[in-house]
């Protein structure tokens, strides 16, 4: 049993009554929408054009929403339908970033994730979805495509289909007949110049107004809804404050392995730095969530396939192993225990909390790779990305803290050279990652985005121009001069936030509906 | 006839289980569901689209938002009608059995027109049901008319007030101060019983700014005024305008024309504008607005030229003997001879000219002539308002559409195009009133004698010449101070008490129009009221019934039910009993003679009830009613509240060929050969014989040449009036025959280079309808913007780019717009679309999902008026929280304010394409802007009325008996006194 839905474009007459006969079976609140038709004007007068697109979740077999999500909210069942559960959602969003249709938003009655879910309540009484049932030119099919012999399997085998996002492989479960390439394919046809008869949101002109024209078709999209960007400043601020807290710790931890000696920074600074980073980000986690109460639900109702989940794993083993560090750094610090005694502990100690370390602030590399709907995240180097990171602002923020302790010399080398070593290539890895080839159009429209478009010059001035005098200053206080490379520890933080506002927000910003 | 159907074997779509094919295994009948198969049941596979009828009482369905929780409601599913447009699509409302509320609604799989289906605005009427700002008990006016202030009445004041004063008008001879004036009449014979029955002649429609052209066009040619294309089984589908996304009538036509398409069908569009319509189409025209005839009568030229022609149909149908003796009395009296008459008389329509014309390739124009050529007599066509409600002289739109329709033979055929007549079926309750003495020339002016229907655009220039006064004037589901033209005429009109006596307005919610009455009286949205209808959807014939779904709902649960308000919310209630109230306290003792028409025929001398009046129709007028709710155990109420709908018929073709019944035509007698009604069948008539709704008093058929005898159309002649006596007769014989009138807006009228185009203001979106909807928020949030549509090579003329303001300048005023350049219209035509531009005057009193407060006023003299918005829309509070969501903010352009009235002098239409003069918004111009000079409007509707020829026909006749007039008075009546 493999439910889905044929959509013929070449009937349908863009009427939006799928749309509104959904809304009032769902009570779906003003501003969102399960199903909604789009509308893309093309050509240039007589020999213009105008094609429609009723979008929607595509039910996917390999749904990236269902294994992204922390609490198995949404789940597919055995009759093919991605369903969802409004009582175990904890509104992370996740599934938002994971959808490459734009299908799924937050309910702004339940504040809890909800999409077309094939009107399941009806399916299971035996009625077809409420949009096949309005439907005046009868354009929306809806049945059993592992059924032969059933008049959709029949329809999509008899005729030439196109499904959306193909290259996502998420095997959609919605096929559209006779529908335009421009329709189905976003970036083909750009927001660009107002709506027959409603208005872009202003995100979605803004982003448009960066998106090139087809040079042919002249293809834009005259009628659409509003995709606001799920994930925002939190998510921005603690991929820093996880860098941080992180970076810190995988400097102590090899100085411990290395035998160098950081004192007071290794045992109390990097440990401090490590767990409020994880709390901090802990924090903004919860608080981005829009059902912040059920945050327990990620351990209580836990889906093994989420990077959601497994990093909230990463960050409670991050939060311990670094607690028990500065615990340990305090005991020595305050004298309770001789430092010889307790060194083969923090040997012991240090590399399962170097492994920890790099993967708190390399975990959201596998999260953001869940991420199957923003292909500029989908980099196969991204944890390692946010490992050199880490290592970047890791030895920025502790060069800092040494212009208050007691730093010897290869102490120095190690945290100056960690944040001139990592920014550096930060900057390196983001210029072959921005100016280089991206597998998918969506991908190199959101790297448009930000190296020629609305942030570009947050990105190179802020982003790149910063992280390279951060490495810079960082080494000059290789070379020794401890203060110059302190300023550039500081200023790796800021071009570090730069960069990430910008990776998130572009990320998220190219439309794909 | 041999009825072609659509093979049913289309490969590339495999059809879903056919309703009509068992659902039990044979052997197993006992078993199969009670009721009988309906037009719209489908399935895929094991999905139904509607639970079955046996469980409509009792249908259980789990909470969708408590989903995946099984939480079980059970509702009643009660049909209905949907208002929101003329189609009268069904609905079938689910009625939770706890509380009684409206869950939702879908469409009705038992109405043959809509088939279980519907546009956005059929499930959107849950909307306007739970509207937090709808109006819920009378209102009466205690401060200056349009002043916002009013105070609650009970429904007993506002009803002896208002009968008091109709009493009053009756007793001392003033009934043609009785006004109603309906919109969206959205019923079939329930105005013209009270008005009958009242003995006034107070009709009044909104139609002539909506079809008079179109109607007029058809009307001159068989008396029936508008089309019923049968598209389904056309080969051809010529459709003037966006009939699949908008038109009369949008989700049943746009079913049948895609059945159609997917057959094999070919589909042209002919509109200035890339609607949705023409974005399907396989040859889209975009001519010069008012061009379209020039278009048509090319085809005309290119069939007889190629005599591609069905001459057995015009040697029987047409009046060519007529044609002959009046435009070329020298020619032999034969076919062929007129045949070749007309080739020659419109040889001059080349495709050249037409392309010329309409400017658009002559290439466009030939294909279409050769597509039309080959259509079979499967040639199904639709033209309603666009062209003909646009241009001056557009009714020769249709009345050359219906030209090509003939030649080729498509008239009633299987995939060609009827008359609604035929397709139409208006059933009357008991005791119908006979026919008045009355004369109103307020609505029926000498000028306009051929108007189709009601002068209505002018009542309030009429009503400033002191042509007459009104003592009760009714507006309902009409709202001319929006939607008319020169809206600040009849603010002036409405606010003027010695010009308006009193003004009730019906209505379920506030409009620009309520602002300005006396009255205030809450009616039921679709799911709250009683009506009967029927469109002509398709080949067939349908009743449909509307009905007040929680009443039926609570009957059927057993609880006492004293009218339709006791199941309404608040005091809204439904005009029928209204009505019928109404017409008690006017004549409360009988003495009128009016009070007999809405007594019970069940219980003598008591007031009728709405359960009595529909069950005695249904018992008595739908011809095989009474036997399928037999078969079902039912009886016909029953039916029909259990149903929604009937079929009256189907598969209706060539009606022109019936059959005249044998007891019809005793005493009948034809008229003499050689005159021009030659073979006119009539039965002995006088001056006190009522004509019908449309056509000849005593008038029944016609005997052909070749003997037979059949019911013919509804002309003078019982022909096809190829050439029309009517015209030649009431003063335009130039106009005789189908021709091309050049519109007010042809190019030679517009001067691009000095800043004129042309504005099309009329044209629709598949979400809104007129300034109903409002109040549907789920229809707001889709369409809430109002750019005008401007092609990119006015764009630069003009040095406009999108979202920059302009001031479009009219006869007798300006607006200020923002431009969105576009390719999807063609050049030298800019277009507004109809539905925006709500306002309110107070906070309270207009629909805040969609309107902008406003202030009015008068910054040039007393002559002048300025409306500027105060703000946009806004989100506000209220019960329902989506109040709070509101995201858009244009309440749009009330550009109707600033056209003046430009009546057609023929068929009176409003011709709303507008000439506009386009600039750059000056510096203080603000978006939203209107400013009219009313001694300006007032100028232009005595250029407009001069363009009349004021006269009588034959017999001092004010106008054609023939023609379309609701509530039509005795022949005698049409006279004027000597």
């Amino acid at each position: 049993m493999r439910y889905g839905f044929a959509i013929d474009q070449r009937t349908c007459i863009g009427c939006h009554a799928c749309t509104v006969a959904c809304k009032t079976e769902h009570e779906v609140p003003v501003g969102q929408f399960r199903t909604w038709v789009k509308y893309v004007d093309q050509g240039t007068f007589p020999s213009n054009t105008r094609d429609f697109g009723v979008m929607r979740c595509n039910h996917c077999t390999d749904a990236p929403c269902v294994r992204i999500c922390p609490t198995k909210a949404l789940f597919t069942r055995e009759d093919g339908i991605v369903d969802f559960d409004r009582d175990r959602c904890i509104g992370c969003k996740s599934c938002m970033q994971g959808c490459p249709y734009d299908a799924i938003y937050i309910d702004d009655d339940t504040h809890t994730a909800a999409k077309c879910n094939f009107c399941a309540h009806r399916v299971d009484e035996g009625l077809e979805p409420a949009c096949v049932v309005v439907c005046p030119t009868h354009s929306i099919w809806v049945g059993d495509l592992s059924d032969p012999n059933s008049g959709i399997a029949r329809l999509v085998a008899d005729n030439p289909v196109q499904v959306r996002a193909p290259e996502q492989g998420t095997g959609p479960n919605v096929f559209y007949l006779g529908s335009d390439r421009a329709v189905l394919d976003p970036v083909s046809a750009p927001a660009q110049g107002g709506y027959i008869y409603s208005t872009p949101d202003p995100h979605r002109a803004e982003v448009a107004a960066d998106m090139p024209l087809d040079p042919v078709t002249q293809a834009r999209t005259t009628l659409d809804t509003a995709h606001p960007r799920p994930w925002g400043w939190r998510v921005t601020t603690y991929l820093w404050t996880k860098a941080l807290g992180a970076g810190a710790m995988l400097l102590a931890t090899l100085a411990q392995l290395f035998g160098i000696p950081l004192g007071g920074i290794g045992m109390i600074v990097a440990p401090a730095l490590g767990v409020a980073g994880i709390a901090i980000t802990g924090a903004l986690l919860v608080w981005d969530l829009k059902r912040p109460e059920r945050f327990y639900y990620i351990l209580t109702k836990p889906n093994p396939t989420s990077w959601l989940f497994w990093g909230s794993v990463v960050l409670g083993v991050g939060a311990a192993l670094f607690g028990i560090w500065l615990l340990m750094g305090i005991a020595v610090v305050a004298g309770l225990v001789a430092p010889a005694t307790m060194s083969p502990w923090f040997t012991g100690l240090a590399i399962p909390a170097f492994l920890a370390a790099a993967m708190v602030t390399g975990y959201t590399g596998f999260l953001f790779n869940q991420a199957e709907g923003r292909d500029l995240w989908q980099s196969p180097l991204l944890f390692w990305h946010l490992v050199v990171q880490a290592f970047g602002v890791g030895g920025g923020g502790l060069l800092v803290a040494a212009l208050f302790g007691d730093v010897d010399e290869t102490a120095l080398a190690l945290l100056a050279g960690a944040l001139t070593l990592g920014i550096a290539v930060h900057v390196v890895m983001l210029v072959f990652e921005y100016l280089g080839q991206h597998e998918t159009r969506q991908a190199s429209t959101a790297a448009h985005l930000v190296t020629h478009g609305r942030y570009a010059t947050t990105f190179w001035f802020g982003g790149i121009g910063l992280a390279v005098v951060a490495a810079v200053l960082g080494a000059i206080g290789w070379a020794g001069v401890l203060v110059v490379g302190a300023i550039g520890g500081l200023l790796a933080q800021a071009a570090l936030l730069f960069y990430e506002s910008v990776f998130v927000r572009a990320g998220q910003d190219v439309p794909l509906s | 006839m041999t009825d072609i159907a659509p093979s049913d074997s289309i490969p590339t779509r495999p059809s879903t289980q056919p309703t009509t094919e068992p659902r039990v295994p044979p052997g197993q009948e006992a078993e199969a569901e009670p009721g009988h198969p309906m037009p719209g049941e489908r399935r895929h596979e094991h999905l139904r689209n509607y639970p079955p009828v046996s469980d409509w009482d009792h249908h259980v369905e789990y909470d969708a938002k408590a989903h995946p929780r099984k939480v079980p409601h059970s509702y009643m599913l009660i049909p209905t009608t949907c208002f929101n447009c003329e189609s009268a699509c069904g609905l079938l409302a689910y009625v939770d059995k706890e509380d009684l509320s409206i869950k939702k609604l879908e469409g009705n799989p038992a109405h043959p027109g809509s088939r279980g289906r519907n546009c956005a605005k059929g499930p959107a009427t849950v909307n306007q049901i739970d509207d937090p700002e709808r109006i819920l008990h009378p209102l009466k006016r205690v401060g200056e008319r349009g002043a916002g202030q009013w105070e609650q009445v009970t429904w007993d004041e506002a009803l002896d007030d208002i009968g008091g004063r109709i009493r009053r008008a009756i007793l001392e001879d003033r009934h043609n101060e009785v006004m109603y004036h309906v919109g969206r009449p959205g019923e079939d014979g329930f105005a013209e019983r009270f008005l009958a029955a009242w003995g006034v002649d107070g009709h009044n429609s909104h139609t002539n700014v909506c079809s008079s052209g179109a109607r007029l066009g058809m009307t001159l040619w068989g008396g029936y005024d508008r089309p019923s294309p049968d598209h389904a089984n056309a080969k051809v589908i010529l459709l003037l305008s966006s009939h699949l996304e908008t038109g009369h009538y949008f989700n049943p036509h746009a079913q049948r024309i895609m059945e159609g398409k997917q057959a094999g069908a070919k589909l042209v569009v002919v509109d200035p504008r890339m609607s949705n319509t023409a974005s399907h189409a396989d040859l889209w025209l975009a001519p010069w607005p008012g061009s379209e005839a020039a278009i048509l009568l090319a085809i005309a030229s290119h069939l007889l030229r190629t005599r591609q022609i069905d001459r057995d149909y015009l040697r029987r149908w047409f009046n060519w003997k007529v044609y002959l003796a009046e435009l070329h009395p020298e020619a032999p009296v034969t076919f062929e001879a007129f045949l070749d008459r007309l080739e020659a008389d419109y040889a001059g329509y080349t495709p050249e000219f037409a392309a010329e014309e309409a400017q658009v390739p002559v290439e466009r124009i030939t294909a279409l002539s050769e597509l039309v050529a080959q259509c079979d007599h499967r040639l199904s066509a639709h033209v309603w308002r666009s062209a003909c409600a646009g241009n001056e002289g557009g009714w020769q739109v249709a009345r050359s559409l219906w030209f090509v329709l003939a030649l080729t033979g498509s008239i009633g055929t299987p995939g060609g195009t009827s008359p609604n007549g035929w397709d139409k079926f208006i059933p009357h309750g008991p005791g119908m009133p006979g026919a008045h003495e009355r004369w109103n020339e307020l609505t029926w002016p000498r000028e306009y004698p051929l108007s189709t229907n009601e002068m209505s655009i002018l009542l309030p220039h009429f009503l400033a010449d002191e042509r007459a006064k009104l003592d009760v004037y009714f507006s309902r589901v009409f709202n001319p101070v929006w939607t008319f033209p020169d809206g600040f005429s009849w603010m002036r009109a409405l606010s003027d008490e010695t010009k308006v006596g009193c003004h009730v307005a019906l209505t379920p919610t506030w409009s620009e129009t309520a602002e300005f009455a006396d009255y205030v009286l809450p009616m039921g949205h679709a799911p709250e009221r009683h009506d009967t209808h029927s469109y002509e959807t398709h080949a067939g014939r349908w009743l449909g019934f509307r009905q007040p779904v929680r009443r039926v709902a609570m009957e059927k649960l057993g609880q006492a039910v004293g009218d339709t308000r006791d199941a309404n919310p608040g005091e809204v209630w439904e005009e029928n009993e209204f009505w019928f109230e109404l017409s008690w306290r006017i004549d409360p003792d009988g003495s009128l003679g009016i009070r007999q028409y809405f007594e019970s025929p069940y219980r003598p001398g008591e007031k009728v009830t709405v359960d009595e009046y529909y069950r005695w129709i249904f018992e008595n007028r739908v011809p095989g009613l009474p036997a399928k709710a037999e078969a079902e155990g039912l009886t016909p109420l029953e039916y029909m509240r259990r149903y929604g709908a009937v079929e009256v018929g189907e598969s209706i073709y060539r009606q022109d060929e019936r059959h005249v019944p044998d007891d019809d035509l005793v005493g009948a007698e034809p008229d003499p050969a050689g005159s021009e009604t030659e073979g006119v069948l009539r039965t002995p008539t006088t001056d006190e014989s009522a004509p019908p709704l449309i056509g000849e008093a005593g008038a029944i058929g016609v005997r052909h040449d070749d003997g037979t005898e059949t019911a013919g159309w509804l002309t003078p002649s019982r022909k096809l009036e190829v050439y029309s006596t009517s015209m030649r007769d009431w003063g335009w014989p130039e106009h005789a025959t189908p021709g091309y009138i050049r519109s007010h807006v042809a190019q030679r009228e517009i001067d691009l280079d000095a800043g004129d185009l042309v504005l099309v203001p009329t044209f629709r979106l598949p979400t809104l309808i007129h300034t109903r909807s409002g109040n549907a928020k789920y229809l707001n949030e889709i369409s809430n913007s109002h750019p005008l549509w401007l092609n990119s090579v006015d764009a630069r003329r003009h040095g406009v780019v999108t979202g920059d303001l302009v001031r479009l300048s009219t006869a007798i005023g300006y607006f200020v717009v923002r431009v969105w350049v576009t390719e999807g219209i063609r050049p030298s035509v800019c277009a507004l679309s109809h539905h925006m531009g709500r306002w309110r005057l107070h906070d309270a009193e207009g629909s805040r999902w969609v309107s902008g407060l406003v202030d009015i006023t008068h910054p040039d003299g007393p002559e002048s008026f300025l409306l500027r918005y105060r703000g946009g829309v806004k989100p506000f509070t209220s019960d329902d929280p989506d109040s709070e969501r509101i995201w858009w903010t244009d309440p749009g352009v009330h550009q109707n304010l600033a056209f003046g009235v430009q009546p057609d002098p023929w068929s009176g239409m409003h011709c709303w394409l507008q000439k506009v003069r386009m600039e750059k918004a000056r510096p203080n111009d603000r978006y939203g802007d209107v400013w009219v000079d009313t001694a300006r409007s007032r100028e232009v509707y005595r250029e407009w009325l001069a363009k009349t020829r004021r006269t009588t026909g034959p017999g001092g006749m004010r106008r054609p008996e023939f023609l379309m007039r609701p509530i039509k008075p005795t022949r005698g009546t049409f006279r004027v006194e000597p």
